[in-house]
């Protein structure tokens, strides 16, 4: 394919209807702006991170209707007519998600950079599958990348989610 | 940030193709993006047009056809890992699907992006070749099947024509009575190699098999003549056939030194990968 040299002077843009965390926005958005700074920058939701920008590192996890995507690699249009979850999201009225709750509890963040990510990526794990086992979880959570090495205290924050009492979560160490 | 560019969105395969037609190298198909928008903010690709495929109802749906199953191109490694029918019929492709790169990707990537894409270190390529999977290809000129196998060429290459793209993906379910199984060898997210194998055996005695090998050279390839050593004999002499079989294995799979392993371990690795698919697929294949 030929490198094009001239950038395509237009800016097309499309309107689009999104609800984030619960409230419809309707707007125009430039068909290459990417969800992450739609969020970031349009809406000043910061919780959703940039690190590797290539869908690698797990920093920018959101989900689009429950399911997790990469915020930097994916065109905010797509989202239209449907529904983005940020880590600003989860929390209900003031009450923080039960995830976010034991990640306190169990100490699950260092730096914390790649918090958001992996509580919105532990969301939608345990919207699909309430009671992973250890290899279920560290399959699922192994696109978010922690330089902090929090992983055996993020195991513990879901295994307290799913009320494995310290004796279960045991029994679900093993398992690895 | 991305360059801009402009978003078509054609409804069917031969709207799609005619854009293509129309705007030859200024245009790119984009499906997920999973793929192309990483190449676009790397600055290796600029379109000026890229052609959403999504809204073509002909690229989506898992269908039973003909005893076997047609999978459009834009459905996503994510909801053919989960599909029903996939699971039970097609194990082999079920497993392969739920190793692709990490849940995001798996989430927004489609199957006919990657085969499109063509990247050596992929996963679903192999065991559709075990599959004997199918490909049909559209166009404004209408649409052509052929073997996967005779699509892909090579690294980042494939019989996609100007003009034409992807539309579905033909796999007919494997006889009753074989057992299959993947082997992933991973470091990183991509697959370092990757083996698939589907057998039926007869007591001790591998009775029926074939065998594809991904990661190592250029594209995934079938190994018709390994299958032929092999078949007829016992699990162990099977074994040894593929433990002797190197120079065979070099020849076919063309081994290239890359970020994920040189030559030479890949291929060292491709044996023992084939060892153990075949031992677990004899055994009745995965699951267990
Ligand atoms: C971090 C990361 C990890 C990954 N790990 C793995 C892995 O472990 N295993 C693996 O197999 N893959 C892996 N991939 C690749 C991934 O599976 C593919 O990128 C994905 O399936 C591409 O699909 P897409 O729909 O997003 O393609 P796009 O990015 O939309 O397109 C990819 C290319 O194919 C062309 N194209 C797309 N669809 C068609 C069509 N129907 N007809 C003609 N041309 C078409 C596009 O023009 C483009 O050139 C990884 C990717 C990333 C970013
Ligand atoms: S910043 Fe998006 S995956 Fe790393
Ligand atoms: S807590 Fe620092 S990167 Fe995870």
């Amino acid at each position: 394919m030929t490198e094009t040299l001239e950038p395509v002077a237009t800016v097309q843009t499309l309107p689009v209807s999104i609800s984030v965390n619960g409230q419809e926005w309707s707007g125009e958005v430039p068909v290459e702006e990417v969800l992450l700074d739609f969020l970031r920058l349009r809406l000043g939701l910061t919780g959703s991170k940039r690190s590797c920008n290539s869908e690698v590192c797990g920093a920018c996890t959101v989900l689009v209707d429950g399911r997790p995507v990469s915020a930097c690699n994916y065109l905010a249009f797509e989202a239209g007519g449907r529904a983005v979850t940020t880590v600003e999201g989860l929390a209900v009225d003031g009450r923080l998600d039960p995830i976010q709750e034991a990640f306190v509890d169990q100490v699950a963040a260092q730096c914390g950079f790649c918090t958001s990510g992996q509580l919105m990526a532990t969301r939608a794990l345990l919207d699909e599958n309430p009671t992973p086992t250890y290899d279920q979880m560290a399959e699922w959570l192994s696109g978010n990348i922690c330089r902090c090495g929090t992983y055996p205290a993020i195991a513990r924050a879901i295994a307290q989610v799913t009320r494995a009492t310290t004796a279960e979560h045991e029994s679900i160490h093993e398992e690895a | 940030m991305l360059k801009p560019f402009r978003l078509l969105r054609p409804g069917t395969v031969a709207e799609a193709g005619e854009e293509l037609e129309r705007h030859d190298d200024a245009a790119a198909i984009y499906a997920g993006g999973a793929e192309l928008l990483l190449l676009m903010r790397q600055g290796l690709l600029q379109p000026e047009y890229l052609i959403d495929i999504k809204h073509i109802p002909e690229l989506h749906g898992i269908r039973r056809e003909n005893g076997g199953i047609s999978i459009g191109a834009a459905v996503t490694h994510w909801d053919l890992e989960r599909d029903g029918e996939i699971r039970k019929h097609y194990p082999l492709l079920a497993e392969a699907e739920s190793h692709v790169g990490n849940i995001r990707v798996r989430n927004q990537g489609t199957l006919g992006g990657n085969l499109c894409f063509a990247d050596p270190h992929a996963d679903p390529a192999t065991p559709l070749l075990v599959l004997d999977a199918e490909v049909e290809l559209g166009s404004t000129r209408g649409s052509r099947v052929m073997p996967l196998d005779d699509f892909l060429l090579g690294m980042y290459e494939t019989a996609l024509e100007p003009g034409e793209i992807l539309a579905r993906v033909r796999v007919e379910p494997l006889p009753p009575g074989w057992g299959v199984a993947y082997q992933r060898i991973e470091r990183f997210f991509r697959p370092t190699l990757n083996a698939a194998v589907a057998a039926r055996s007869g007591g001790n005695v591998v009775n029926e098999v074939r065998m594809a090998v991904g990661c190592v050279g250029p594209r995934a390839v079938r190994l018709p003549d390994l299958e032929g050593r092999i078949r007829g004999l016992t699990v162990e002499d099977a074994v040894e056939a593929i433990r002797g079989a190197r120079e065979l294995l070099e020849e076919v799979l063309m081994p290239v030194d890359d970020l994920l392993g040189s030559a030479a371990y890949k291929l060292d690795i491709t044996v023992v990968a084939l060892e153990r698919a075949l031992r677990t697929s004899m055994m009745g294949g995965m699951g267990d």
